[in-house]
């Protein structure tokens, strides 16, 4: 346990070593990784906040429930004392067809149309507000409404959010794969400096194996320098991603304040920071492991 | 210790550079690998340290058969060999304390005990004032000499040297023999490969002569001193 610790401890200050040797080169590969890295992390954070959006939009949504005009005066008691049951509504409110005229009425641009009408063609209706919107558990709720005696129609106000949603999952699945795209930069990128490290560690490599090095020994430093390259490439991509997000907002600013709302863009969660990390660290290891293992022992018999 | 039994060595593609090789050596003797060049000397070397495998036939390093050993673990058979290449194989990119301290970083030796031995080593070499100088600005004797303290450092319990005194003069030459032989008065089986004069060597010492990857003779008690090939 204990040489296995110093063996890793060696591995890692060499590598740091030489790091701090050719500063200007590792913080120039770091940095090409950070770029390549912002780009999907800024895209994620665009995405996560216009949901945020949608979300808050959603929650003046409403669902209208239309009764048929035949239906009989127990009906609408029954119905009002099942909507008030279900738990998955917030709010009721009813308008009976004599209020709806009446408010029609009250609209002067409808008077002659309704003026030239021999009964009331409007149906008694109730305003729901649901617990829960997203798009299953309204369509379940518009689904259990639908079976009620008396009830002829229910419409779901606000399809323009349905849509918005699913623009936001098409959003999602073009940055998951630009992300897997640029995931395959990084294994290039990276792979090519470890290839590059190698050679200019050939004679280096060459004794120690004559001399009795194993294999992983060789390995180590390369997988340690892989994975930091994509540690350090990681925690740069926030960095940019963040300062993007300040200098946005600012410009943002006055726009929402047109639209009346406080929209701007938030800042990646712990959760996603430790996450884009992680993921550049495994790429970094992932792209050092093959460059080592392709080019690493070819000079052996 | 290490034993050579009907050693045949073929490398792809060429002719064999050994053939038939029997013999064997005792922990302790200092031996010469003497031939012309091109007579198998480095491929012997080679096969003796465990970084190439016989073609047929089997090399024992303390009775472990080298071609029937896993891959994995030829590097821990290697690390019982203090190596001494024929162009030296210094790391020109770090001063000589570092170049010694590679062996050790290989065996996991670091830090405190890791400085000890390392200025023990240069010092046997007398090499102890140059641990900052970077090994290009060494003289070749030096750079030589740098090479058996790198070789030495792992306290090994075989040294191997190919053709250590080839490119120096005369006294630099005896200086090396010289160390070679304090190594091998205190237990270290020494084993040199020379294409050169064997002024130095002491009657006791056994003399592998290869020609054209054949063992021509293995003379143990009488060393021809006529025999300076040059």
């Amino acid at each position: 346990m204990k040489t296995w610790l110093t063996q890793h401890a060696q591995a890692l200050s060499l590598v740091l070593r030489r790091f701090k040797v050719s500063k200007l080169s590792t913080l120039l590969i770091c940095l090409a990784i950070g770029v390549t890295l912002a780009l999907p992390s800024m895209m994620y954070a665009a995405l996560d906040s216009l949901s945020g959006l949608a979300n808050n939009v959603k929650s003046e949504s409403q669902m209208s429930i239309f009764l048929a005009l035949n239906h009989n005066e127990d009906a609408i008691s029954t119905i009002k004392t099942a909507l008030e049951k279900n738990t998955a509504i917030n709010a009721v409110k009813f308008v009976s067809k004599q209020d709806a005229l009446s408010q029609l009425q009250a609209a002067d641009t409808n008077k002659d149309v309704l003026n030239s009408l021999e009964n009331n063609p409007l149906p008694d209706a109730f305003f729901i507000t649901p617990n829960k919107l997203d798009t299953e558990s309204i369509e379940s709720l518009k689904k259990e409404i639908s079976k009620l005696d008396g009830v002829d129609e229910v419409v779901v106000d606000g399809a323009w959010i349905k849509r918005l949603n699913y623009l936001l999952l098409l959003g999602k699945k073009a940055m998951l794969i630009i992300a897997s795209l640029l995931a395959f930069a990084l294994v290039a990128v990276i792979g090519n400096t470890i290839r590059m490290q190698i050679l200019t560690q050939q004679a280096e490599i060459e004794v120690s194996q004559l001399i009795g090095a194993t294999k992983s020994f060789i390995r180590r430093p390369f997988l340690y320098a892989g994975a930091l390259y994509g540690l350090i490439g990681g925690l740069l991509a926030l960095l940019i991603t963040c300062v993007a997000i300040v200098l946005f907002n600012q410009s943002l600013a006055p726009l929402v304040t047109e639209y009346q709302t406080n929209f701007s863009l938030s800042f990646p969660n712990f959760l996603a920071c430790v996450i884009i990390c992680l993921l550049a660290l495994i790429v970094g290891l992932i792209s050092s492991y093959l460059a080592v293992s392709k080019s690493l022992f070819k000079s052996m018999h | 210790m290490i034993t050579f039994d009907n050693v045949t060595k073929r490398y792809p593609g060429s002719y064999e550079a050994l053939s038939n090789v029997s013999f064997s050596i005792e922990q302790g003797e200092m031996v010469y690998v003497t031939g012309h060049s091109g007579a198998g000397k480095s491929t012997l070397l080679k096969l003796m340290a465990a970084i190439e495998r016989p073609t047929t036939g089997a090399v024992l390093i303390n009775n472990q058969n080298v071609s029937k050993i896993k891959e994995a673990t030829l590097p821990y058979v290697r690390r019982k060999f203090g190596l001494v290449f024929q162009d030296h194989k210094l790391l020109y990119d770090r001063n000589c304390y570092h170049n010694v301290a590679l062996p050790l970083a290989i065996n996991g030796i670091t830090g405190h005990e890791a400085g000890k031995r390392i200025r023990a080593a240069l010092d046997k070499v007398g090499l102890l004032g140059k641990e900052k100088v970077m090994p290009i600005t060494l003289s070749g004797g030096e750079q030589q000499r740098l090479a058996i303290a790198r070789a030495v450092v792992s306290r090994p319990s075989i040294l191997i040297a190919d053709e250590p005194t080839g490119n120096l003069d005369k006294n630099y030459a005896a200086d090396i023999l010289q160390l070679f032989n304090a190594f091998q008065q205190v237990g270290v089986t020494v084993i040199i490969a020379t294409h050169d004069a064997l002024g130095n060597a002491n009657h006791q010492n056994k003399v592998l002569q290869l020609n054209q990857g054949r063992l021509v003779s293995l003379n143990q008690d009488k060393l021809v001193n006529s025999e300076t090939l040059t």
